[in-house]
């Protein structure tokens, strides 16, 4: 019996009263879907929570008429994704807070708070995350609902108390370690941190926003800006939910071929991550090492998408071009064979150096019953050991007949992860290496896939493992050409906020040490 | 070893600190929310100092602006005089290059070597 039939039979036994219903897997990526109301909200959280489920995503949906929260719960054993929703009443938003069962409710919590007006009951912290002190509406509801004067002074509202032994620091948002521009307000006791608290936003480029105000077709460059060292796969989440949702069907090749781009994409990404880490360290060598390999990465991606960095290579049904046989394969299988003799070198360089060793090990320690309350993914997740990676768990674009090792680290600190990252650009390798020699001939793209894309009424959820871990879209259709709520889950933003639990009490250097080895990306995270 | 160094032209010395610097390249959007802190870090920088402006987003918000924006600054030359505009979606690495290029060539009033012709 599959894990979704069980589940729908345990929560009858439980809940009588509350709908529960079977959802078409392959239309709309989902399995279940639970209607709750704010009264059993938390009794099914805490079932839910019993039973191993972690949570995908938390956000909110504005239907003008009410206001729907939606929870996406998933496992980290077998695929059975459900979908809770809570509708509220969109003059005075209340909802019971979760964050004492999913502590990574706290952030999604906050930030539903401060885009759509919904009062958190409970919440510890209920303060603005994202926007700046001039914000004086809700910018994600459809109507223009202003801020309470009340709730102007939560803006920017980090007022320290200084105690006795105690101070602040700000770490960002220009600080070079945080690479790019994220806050964290540290408290510190001398060198050691009492706690952490990440501040966002200064990068919030409102791609939520401008996706209710684009067609599908004009929003295809923005994924490529959101995570921009990976931005292939980005691209690749977005088109094949889009595709999904209108059931474009992809050709073969296309999808042989968006595997081996995407595959070259997380190398390049992990490179850059590699040149970061130690550099965040003190070690500055292995940077120019490893941007040396990521230019012949970006040379053979140029030759095909015609860009160095912001790809927007996939299109609906299909590619913007087709590669050039020769030059490319070629090309790629030269670099596959010199990236092998550097992954030796890197090994000497950096995985033996004995500093390098005693600055990582036994730091930052990530235990595997967290992974649960945080939903946290990729490296990050396999680092402690589980062998949850979403290429194996939903395949998608060629993934499903190409055979893949899964690397996984044992006590996830950040030794580990650095270890299960340089075992994926091995293992990307070693795919791009079975992909080209899988390669089909024929179209690279489907025909008769409209301009203006009207896709069915519904909603969809749709997930692919970027460079840093489960990557989500969910998109709303109201049969018009623009989506009408787009969310996107990120994996940076849930890896993230597990910084103020891993840096309690250690010292601030060790702290930097654990927010390198996350490899997180701004524009990202602040969307 | 990695192609585009900016050592070759005597820009090497990173430091993390504004007060040591006299370059400051705006490389990215500047929201609402940055730009008390990009003005700040502008004031903290020791004169003579520059800026250069590198990409759209810098220059003038670049693909973010749309009807309704809430939380983009469309331009840093709103909030600190800009120099040099570099302008890409990202830019190429020889577009900075060419950019430091042209700000030395405003300060000492000389090239280094030919820039490249322009026929229009």
């Amino acid at each position: 019996m599959t894990l979704a039939a069980k589940t729908i039979e345990e929560f009858k036994a439980e809940f009588k009263s509350v709908d529960i219903s079977e959802v078409p897997y392959d239309k709309q990526g989902y399995h279940l879907s639970i209607e709750s109301r704010t009264g059993n909200l938390l009794g099914i959280v805490n079932f839910l929570d019993r039973r191993e489920f972690y949570i995908v995503d938390l956000f909110c949906v504005d239907y003008q008429d009410y206001l729907e929260l939606v929870y996406f719960f998933n496992t980290h054993r077998e695929l059975c994704r459900i979908k809770v929703t809570l509708k509220l009443d969109p003059e005075k938003p209340v909802a019971p807070t979760i964050s004492n069962i999913y502590t990574i409710a706290r952030w999604y919590e906050r930030e539903v708070h401060e885009f759509f007006g919904v009062y958190f009951e409970g919440h510890p912290n209920l303060t603005y995350l994202f926007l700046h002190e001039e914000i004086d509406h809700y910018p994600l509801r459809k109507k223009h609902v202003p801020v309470p004067d009340g709730d102007k002074k939560l803006l920017n509202s980090f007022k320290p108390h200084e105690e006795e032994n105690s101070f602040f620091i700000n770490l960002g948002p220009q600080h070079p370690s945080t690479h790019g521009v994220l806050r964290v307000v540290l408290k510190m006791d001398g060198e050691y941190l009492i706690s952490a608290e990440p501040v966002l936003g200064y990068l919030h480029r409102m791609h939520e926003k401008m996706a209710e105000n684009k067609s599908y077709m004009q929003f295809l460059p923005n994924p490529a800006r959101m995570d921009y060292p990976g931005a292939l796969l980005f691209n690749l989440a977005y088109v094949e939910t889009v595709e999904k949702l209108c059931g474009i069907e992809v050709p073969e090749r296309a999808k042989y071929i968006r595997t081996i781009t995407c595959e070259l994409n997380r190398i390049a990404s992990h490179l850059l991550w590699l040149g970061a880490f130690p550099a965040d360290l003190g070690a500055l060598t292995p940077f120019m090492y490893a941007f040396d390999d990521r230019e012949n990465i970006l040379d053979i991606l140029e030759d095909v998408t015609g860009s160095r960095l912001t790809y927007c290579y996939f299109r609906f049904g299909g590619l913007y071009n087709d590669i050039n046989e020769e030059s490319f394969v070629d090309a790629t299988k030269r670099f596959i064979e010199r990236m092998r003799e550097r992954l030796v070198m890197y090994d000497k360089l950096i995985t033996g150096n004995v500093i390098f060793i005693n600055r990582v090990k036994n730091i930052g320690i990530l235990e595997q019953g967290q992974a649960k309350k945080y939903g946290f993914s990729g490296p990050v997740i396999r680092s402690t050991g589980i062998p949850f990676d979403m290429r194996r768990v939903e395949p998608y674009a060629a993934y499903g007949s190409i055979d893949f090792e899964i690397p996984t680290g044992h006590i996830g600190d950040n030794m580990d992860r650095y270890m299960v990252r340089m075992k994926e650009i091995e293992i990307s390798l070693n795919i791009i290496e079975e992909g080209i020699k899988r390669l089909p001939s024929g179209p690279f793209k489907t025909e008769k896939v409209p301009k203006k894309l009207k896709p069915p009424k519904g909603d969809i959820y749709n997930a692919v493992e970027s460079t840093r871990g489960e990557t989500g879209v969910y998109i709303v259709s109201d049969e018009s050409d623009t989506p009408y709520r787009m969310r996107w889950r990120v994996p940076s933003y849930s890896n993230l906020m597990t910084f103020p639990h891993l840096s309690r009490g250690v010292l601030i250097a060790d702290a930097i040490a654990t927010l390198g080895s996350y490899d997180i990306v701004v524009p990202e995270i602040d969307r | 070893m990695a192609r585009f160094d900016i050592a070759r032209f005597g820009a090497e010395v990173f430091r993390p600190s504004p007060r040591q610097a006299d370059l400051m390249i705006v490389s990215g959007t500047v929201t609402k929310k940055m730009a008390p802190i990009l003005v700040t870090l502008y004031e903290q920088m020791p004169s003579p100092k520059w800026v250069i402006a590198m990409g759209n987003c810098a220059i003038s918000g670049g693909p973010f602006v749309f009807e309704g924006q809430y939380n983009l600054v469309e331009g840093v030359d709103l909030l600190v005089p800009v120099d040099i505009y570099v302008p890409g979606c990202p830019p190429r690495p020889e577009g900075l290059l060419e950019g430091l290029m042209k700000l030395e060539e405003k300060i000492t009033g000389t090239r280094r070597f030919p820039g490249p012709e322009t026929k229009w």
